[in-house]
C-alpha cells in the first residue's frame, strides 16, 4: 500500500484530479490529518491494548505478555475483536429496524409503495400473507421486527427462509445460528465486559452468529425492505462525482445508511409549494447531492429519482470536499459515515447541519427528529431550515466548485433483480461464461473507503489487477463511490479488462466492475451468489468467489466481514482487524476458518500479490468444479 | 618521540597500550607477553569446552597490534629490569630500552601446599591459554577431573569440560558454591545445576594429600575426610596470587603486590604497574581502568586513580545469570530484604539506610544501577519497600550539555 | 556524534518508541508492526519507559557514553566505543554473555537475552538509513538526534 507522500500536507488517492483539489483547499480534511496521524500505536495496531477496566490500559509486551487481571493476547485481542463485531452488527441492525417499522408504517398509512413486485417476492420467500398489499408490507415489517426483538436465547425465525439450505446446514452443525438480532448485539457486549469471556475460540464463534444476523437481515432485509417502498434498482448510466453538483439549485448533501428515513422529505421537496419557496429564494428548485453509503442507495434507485436526486458524489472521505466546493447548502445525515470532519467546514461555509437520527448526532448539526407521525409538520420544517440556510449563505460564501470531476456514464442500478433481468431472466448466461473461462472468477470489492494509506488507492489498484485477469468485480459500499470516480464502471473501462472479460464487456456493453450500490448490498451479491450457486447445485464455497474489503474502515465493515465468514467465502482485507496480536485469533481467522465455515481471512496491504492469492483461490475453485 | 614498553597483554596491557596510542599516535609502544596469543581469560572455558578457538577468545582485534603500530614480542617473559638503565632484558640475551615501562603481568594460580601438589605434572591452573591447552591435552588421556575451588574459576572449568563429558569432582573448602558471590540459596541453585550436568561436590572438605605414580602424577586424590577420590588429572582453582617475582627481582618494591600509589607509579622511576600484578582488584573492568590510568600517567596526565570497587561479578552457568556486589558477608546489624518467585532471586542488604550488598539471580536485565548505589553509598532508607524495583527513573536526571544521563540523589 | 536526546517531560508513556525499536530488530525476517510478536521475548525492546512515581514516564535510553563503563567492563572485546560515530557498538559472535556490561553500566541499560546468549542494547539503528526507528515513532516528540 501506498505511503502518504512526504512531500505534500494530503493523502495520495487513487483519483488524482481529487487529491489535487483537496491538496489546493483552503480548508483541513481528513486527508490533510492523515500525516499528523501517522504514528499508529503498535498495541492498538495489534489490538493488544485493553481498557476495559480501571487497572489499565495494560499492553502486552515480552516483558508483560498479560494485563493486570491475567488476560493474555488472545483474550484481549478477541474480546476487542468481539465488541467491535457486536458494535458494527447493532449499526447495522439500528439500519434495518428503523427500515422494517418505516415499511410497517407507509403500510399502516397506505403510503406510496413503489414496487408491488418486490413486497410479494419478499413475502413469499418468508411465508407471509395479507389482505391488500398494505397489509402484507404490515405483516412483512412486522415478521421481521419480532424476529430482531427476540431475546438471543430464541432462533430468529426468518434465517432459514432467508438463508442458503446447506448453509443452513452447516450453521447448525457449528450452532452458531442466531438468536434475536438485537439480543445476539447485548449478549456480546455483555460476553466481552470487564472479567467475563476470556475464551478466544468461543468469541469468535459469537462473531459468527453475529455476521449471520448481521448480514441475512442488516444487509439483506434492508435492501429488500427498502425496494417495496423506494422503488426496485434499474440499470442506467449516470454521472457520478462532483460534477454533479448544480449550483443554480438549493443543494442538500445526504450522508448515512437509511434512505427509508427522508423518503418523504425527498418526495417533498419536488411539491409544486415547496419548489416555489426555493424560486422564492433565487433558486431553480431542490436537488439531493448523494455521498456516502445512501447517496449510493439513491444512485441505485436513480431510476426512479432523475428529477430530485443530482447523482452521486463521493464516498465518505469525499464529503468533506464535497462540502468544501460552496454549493451545497445543508447536510441531511441520518447514519454513518458521516465525518467529524465536516463540522468545521460546514461551520465555516455555514452550511446547515440537520440531524435526523439522534445516533449520528453531529457536534453542531440541529436534531431534527423525523417521526413517521408528524412527517408532515417535521417535513416542513426541515425543509424551511434548508431555505433560510440558503438565504443566509448564498453570495456570501466563496465557490469553489469542480465541474470537470468525475464522469457522466458510470452504469448504476445493478441488483440481484436488475442483473438477472439484463441477463435475460436467469442467471445461465453469467454460469456458462464462468464455465468458459470468459469470466474467470466474481470478486466482490466491497466495504469502505479509508484514507489512512491512501484514498481509495488500495481498493482501485486491487480491482485494476482483478478486471486484469478476467475477474468480474462487484461493489458495494464506499469502495463503489471511488471506483465510479475513476471511471472503472464505465463502458470505457472495459479496456482494462484482460482480454477475455473485456470482449465479454463490449458484447454486453457493460463495465468490468459491477455497482451494487452501498455496503448495504453486500446483501445483494450474497443473494446472487446463492442464486448461482442453486442454479449449480453447489455450496457457496465451492464457487469461483472471493470478498475483498480492502479498505475496509469501521467495525460495521467487521460484522459485515463476519457474514462473509459465515458464508464460506474467502475474505481479503488490507490492514488486520486489530487481530495480529493474538496468535490464536490470527490463526482461526486466517487458517482454521477454512475447516468451519469455509471461509478465510486474508491479509494483504499490496494489490498485486492480494489479486495473485485471490486469482489462485478461484483458480482453485473452478478445478474443483471441473471448470 | 617516547618509548613505552608494556609487559604483559591482558586486560590492563591492552588497555594501556591502546590508550597510549590514542594519545601519542607517533611514540614507539612495545608490548612484551609470556602468553603467545592475547586471550581474555575470562573466556578460557569456551576454549577448553570447545565453543571456540584461540582467535575466539582474543579480546582485540586479529591486527589490534598492526593496525595500532604497536609492537608485540610474545612468547617472552621478562627476566629483569635495569630501573636505572631503564631497560628490561628478556630471551637469551635481548634487552630492549624504555623511557616508560609498565608492569603489567597479572596474576597466577595458586597451589596450597598439599603433598604432591606442587610437583605432580598433572596439576593445572586455568587462568591463561597455556593452562587450556595443557589441560585440553590431558582431557584426551583421561576424562576425571578433580577441581580444587569452586569459585567462578574452578566453576568456569567445570562447565566448559562437563559439557565435553568430563566426570567431574569440586573440592571446596566453603559449605557452599561460589562462596564469595552467593549466599546459600543462590549457591543451591548453581550447585543443583552442576549436578544435574554431571559434576559432584565435596563442599567443606579439602584435598589433604595424594597418591601418585612412578612419574609423580596424581592418581587419587586423599580427602580431608580420608576418602580417595581416583582422577586423571587436577585443576587448582584454590584462589591466585599477583605475579611479581619482576619485581622482586628488579629491585622494584613489593610485598603481596607490587606496590604502587595512587599513580599507579611503582618504587621505581618511570615504571609503572596496573591490573592484578597490583593487588588492588583482582576484576577484568578494574584491570582495564587501571590500564587507562596508567597510560594518562605515564605521558604526564596526572590523574589519580580511584580506589577501586572489587566486590563485584556476575555469573552465566547453564544459562543461569547471577549479579552479585558488595559484601554479601557483612551482615552485622544490617537489614536483609528478600524476594523469591520460581525463577527469581534477589536479595538486598541494607546498613543504615543504604545498600551494602545485593545479589539477584535469575534475569539481571537493567540492574547495573545497584552497583552503582552500593559503590557510592546512595542513601536508600525511603525507597526501602521498592528495593528491588529501583530503575535509573529512581535518580533520573539528564546532562542539559550534552545529552548524557546524571544521578540526582 | 549524535546522541538520542530526550525531553522527559514530553512522554506520555505510549511505548511507541519501544515498538518501533522492537520492529527495527526483529529477526524473523517480516515487517510492518502489525505482525510484529509482541509476546516473544526475543523481541524485547532496548529502551523503556519508566514511571516517574509522579504521573510522568522516565524514558531510559542507552546514552552511547562519552566513557562508557560497559564497554569499559567488556572481557571479549564485543562492547567498543567507535571513536569516530561515538556509537557504542556490540558485537554479538564475539561476546561471550559474561554479562559484566549489565553490571557496570550505572543506569541500568543493558538487558540481557532471553536466551541469556547475548546482551541487548541500543544500536542506533545504524543499519536504517533514516536513522533510530524510536525517534521517528515518538509523537510527541519527546526524543530527537542531535549533534554533540
Amino acid at each position: 500500500m501506498n505511503d502518504c507522500c512526504n512531500n505534500c500536507n494530503t493523502c495520495p488517492s487513487a483519483d488524482k484530479p481529487m487529491e489535487a483539489y483537496i491538496r489546493a483547499l483552503p480548508m483541513e480534511t481528513s486527508h490533510h490529518r492523515v500525516a499528523k496521524q501517522k504514528t499508529k500505536c503498535g498495541f492498538g495496531l495489534q489490538g493488544v491494548c485493553c481498557r476495559l477496566c480501571a487497572n489499565g490500559p495494560c499492553r502486552i509486551t515480552p516483558d508483560a505478555p498479560r494485563g493486570i487481571c491475567g488476560a493474555d493476547a488472545d483474550t484481549i485481542v478477541a474480546r476487542n475483536f468481539a465488541r467491535a463485531v457486536a458494535a458494527g452488527s447493532g449499526c447495522y441492525i439500528h439500519v434495518v429496524e428503523n427500515t422494517a417499522r418505516q415499511l410497517r408504517d407507509t403500510g399502516l398509512t397506505r403510503g406510496k409503495i413503489r414496487s408491488e413486485a418486490a413486497l410479494e417476492k419478499l413475502a413469499k420467500t418468508m411465508g407471509v400473507a395479507g389482505e391488500d398489499k398494505y397489509d402484507l408490507a404490515v405483516k412483512v415489517a412486522e415478521k421481521v421486527l419480532s424476529d430482531l426483538y427476540r431475546p438471543e436465547y430464541e432462533p430468529m425465525e426468518l434465517v432459514e427462509k432467508l438463508a442458503y439450505a446447506p448453509r443452513v446446514k452447516r450453521w447448525k452443525e457449528l450452532n452458531i445460528m442466531p438468536g434475536g438480532a438485537k439480543g445476539e448485539v447485548f449478549q456480546n457486549i455483555v460476553k466481552t465486559s470487564t472479567n467475563l469471556s476470556s475464551d478466544p475460540v468461543e468469541m469468535l464463534v459469537s462473531c459468527l452468529r453475529l455476521g449471520i444476523s448481521t448480514g441475512l437481515y442488516g444487509l439483506q432485509l434492508t435492501n429488500l425492505l427498502n425496494d417495496v417502498v423506494l422503488g426496485d434498482p434499474e440499470i442506467r448510466p449516470a454521472p457520478v462525482g462532483m460534477n454533479v453538483i448544480d449550483p443554480d439549485y438549493i443543494n442538500i448533501l445526504i450522508t448515512g445508511h437509511q434512505h427509508s428515513l427522508f423518503t418523504y422529505i425527498q418526495d417533498r421537496l419536488l411539491d409544486e409549494e415547496v419548489v416555489a419557496k426555493a424560486k422564492a429564494a433565487g433558486a431553480k428548485g431542490f436537488k439531493l447531492v448523494g455521498c456516502t453509503c445512501v447517496g449510493q442507495d439513491l444512485q441505485l434507485r436513480g431510476a426512479h429519482y432523475t428529477e430530485i436526486f443530482d447523482g452521486h458524489a463521493g464516498n465518505n472521505y469525499i464529503s468533506e470536499a464535497v462540502l468544501a466546493c460552496g454549493a451545497i447548502d445543508a447536510v441531511l445525515s441520518e447514519f454513518n459515515c458521516t465525518l467529524p470532519g465536516i463540522e468545521p467546514i460546514c461551520e465555516e461555509l455555514k452550511i446547515k447541519q440537520i440531524c435526523l437520527d439522534v445516533v449520528a448526532k453531529k457536534a453542531n448539526a440541529e436534531y431534527m427528529p423525523f417521526h413517521f407521525e408528524s412527517r408532515e409538520a417535521d417535513g416542513d420544517r426541515i425543509i424551511d431550515a434548508i431555505v433560510t440556510a440558503y438565504t443566509e449563505r448564498r453570495g456570501k460564501v466563496p465557490m469553489n466548485l469542480f465541474r470537470t470531476h468525475g464522469n457522466k456514464n458510470t452504469l448504476t442500478g445493478v441488483s440481484e433483480g436488475s442483473l438477472k433481468k439484463f441477463l435475460g431472466g436467469s442467471w445461465k448466461p453469467l454460469i456458462d461464461l464462468i464455465a468458459a473461462g470468459k469470466i474467470k472468477g466474481l470478486a466482490g470489492v466491497v466495504g469502505c473507503s479509508s484514507v489512512a494509506y491512501g484514498h481509495d488507492t488500495l481498493t482501485v489498484a486491487l480491482t485494476k489487477e482483478l478486471i486484469a485477469r478476467d475477474i468480474l468485480v462487484l461493489t458495494a459500499g464506499c469502495s463503489s463511490g471511488g471506483l465510479e470516480n475513476v471511471g472503472l464502471m464505465t463502458p470505457e473501462a472495459a479496456e482494462l479488462a484482460g482480454p477475455n472479460l473485456k470482449a465479454v464487456c463490449k458484447e454486453l456493453g457493460i463495465p468490468p466492475v459491477l455497482n451494487f450500490g452501498p455496503c448495504l448490498a453486500i446483501g445483494r451479491l450474497e443473494i446472487v451468489a446463492t442464486e448461482i450457486a442453486e442454479e449449480l447445485g453447489v455450496d457457496l464455497p465451492q464457487l469461483p468467489l472471493v470478498l475483498s474489503a480492502a479498505q475496509w474502515l469501521e467495525e460495521q465493515a467487521l460484522a459485515d466481514g463476519a457474514f462473509g465468514l459465515a458464508l464460506g467465502l474467502p475474505l481479503h482485507l488490507g490492514v488486520p482487524p486489530f487481530i495480529t496480536g493474538s496468535k490464536v485469533v490470527t490463526k482461526i481467522l486466517t487458517e482454521d476458518m477454512v475447516g468451519l465455515t469455509g471461509g478465510r481471512v486474508i491479509v494483504d496491504g499490496d494489490a498485486r500479490s492480494a489479486a495473485d492469492t485471490l486469482e489462485g483461490i478461484i483458480e482453485e475453485k473452478r478445478k474443483a468444479l471441473n471448470i | 618521540m617516547e618509548r613505552f614498553v608494556i609487559i604483559g597483554a591482558g586486560a590492563a596491557g591492552i588497555t594501556a597500550a591502546q590508550t597510549l596510542r590514542e594519545l601519542r599516535p607517533d611514540d614507539l609502544i612495545t608490548v612484551l607477553s609470556t602468553d603467545e596469543r592475547v586471550h581474555s581469560r575470562c573466556m578460557l572455558h569456551k576454549y577448553l569446552g570447545h565453543e571456540r578457538d584461540a582467535q575466539g577468545i582474543n579480546f582485540v582485534d586479529a591486527d589490534f597490534f598492526e593496525k595500532n603500530d604497536i609492537t608485540h614480542i610474545p612468547g617472552e617473559t621478562v627476566k629483569r629490569i635495569d630501573t636505572a638503565a631503564k631497560m628490561v632484558y628478556f630471551g637469551e640475551s635481548y634487552s630492549l630500552p624504555y623511557d616508560k615501562l609498565l608492569i603489567a603481568t597479572g596474576a597466577g594460580f595458586f597451589i596450597p601446599p598439599i603433598p604432591h601438589f606442587r610437583e605432580a605434572p598433572n596439576v593445572f591452573g586455568f587462568r591463561d591459554l597455556s593452562d587450556a591447552l595443557a589441560i585440553d591435552e590431558a582431557f584426551g588421556r583421561g576424562k576425571r577431573v578433580f577441581i580444587v575451588g569452586s569459585g567462578l574459576v574452578g566453576l568456569d572449568a567445570a562447565s566448559a569440560l562437563c559439557e565435553r563429558g568430563a566426570e567431574i569432582t569440586i573440592a571446596e573448602m566453603a559449605p557452599r558454591v561460589m562462596p564469595l558471590q552467593t549466599d546459600d540459596y543462590a549457591a543451591s541453585v548453581y550447585q543443583k545445576a552442576f549436578e544435574a550436568h554431571g559434576c559432584r561436590f565435596l563442599l567443606g572438605i579439602g584435598a589433604s594429600d595424594a597418591v601418585v605414580d612412578g612419574e609423580g602424577n596424581i592418581t587419587e586424590v586423599i580427602l580431608s575426610t580420608g576418602e580417595h577420590v581416583p582422577c586423571d588429572f587436577i585443576i587448582m582453582a584454590a584462589g591466585v596470587r599477583p605475579r611479581i617475582q619482576i619485581a622482586l627481582d628488579s629491585g622494584i618494591a613489593a610485598e603481596r603486590a607490587i606496590t604502587v600509589d595512587e599513580y599507579l607509579r611503582t618504587s621505581a622511576p618511570a615504571v609503572f604497574a596496573a591490573g592484578d600484578c597490583t593487588g588492588l582488584s583482582g576484576v577484568w573492568p578494574d584491570a582495564m581502568d587501571q590500564g587507562k590510568y596508567a597510560a594518562w600517567n605515564m605521558i604526564g596526565i596526572a590523574e589519580r586513580y580511584p580506589k577501586p570497587y572489587p566486590f563485584k561479578n556476575t555469573s552465566n552457568f547453564f544459562g543461569i545469570t547471577m549479579l552479585s556486589v558488595g559484601r554479601l558477608d557483612l551482615t552485622e546489624g544490617a537489614e536483609i530484604l528478600a524476594h523469591r518467585t520460581p525463577t527469581e532471586y534477589r536479595k538486598a542488604i541494607l546498613t543504615d539506610g543504604k545498600l551494602t550488598g545485593y545479589l539477584q539471580l535469575g534475569n539481571i536485565s537493567n540492574t547495573g544501577l545497584y552497583l552503582y548505589l552500593v559503590r557510592n553509598g546512595v542513601d536508600l532508607s525511603g525507597r526501602k519497600e521498592r528495593i528491588f524495583d529501583l530503575s535509573f527513573a529512581d535518580f533520573y536526571g539528564i546532562n542539559e550539555k550534552n545529552g548524557e544521563f546524571a544521578y540526582k540523589v | 556524534m549524535k546522541r538520542i536526546f530526550i525531553d522527559p517531560s514530553k512522554c506520555d508513556g505510549c511505548k511507541n518508541c519501544s515498538v518501533a525499536c522492537m520492529e527495527a530488530h526483529r529477526r524473523d525476517g517480516g515487517s510492518g508492526v502489525c505482525t510484529l510478536d509482541l509476546t516473544d521475548p526475543a523481541n524485547v525492546s532496548r529502551n523503556r519507559i519508566v514511571t516517574d512515581g509522579r504521573g510522568g514516564y522516565d524514558p531510559i535510553f542507552c546514552r552511547h557514553c562519552d566513557v562508557p563503563d560497559c564497554a569499559g567492563a567488556c572481557m571479549s572485546g564485543a562492547l567498543k566505543k567507535n571513536q569516530t560515530t561515538g556509537l557504542v557498538e556490540y558485537d554479538e559472535e564475539k561476546c561471550a554473555a559474561c554479562f559484566m556490561c549489565v553490571m557496570s553500566c550505572r543506569y541500568g541499560v543493558p538487558a540481557v537475552s532471553a536466551d541469556r546468549k547475548r546482551m541487548i542494547k541500543c544500536d542506533f539503528c545504524v543499519h536504517l538509513e533514516e536513522g533510530p526507528a524510536c525517534v521517528r515513532a515518538c509523537p510527541k516528540k519527546a526524543i530527537e538526534v542531535r549533534e554533540v
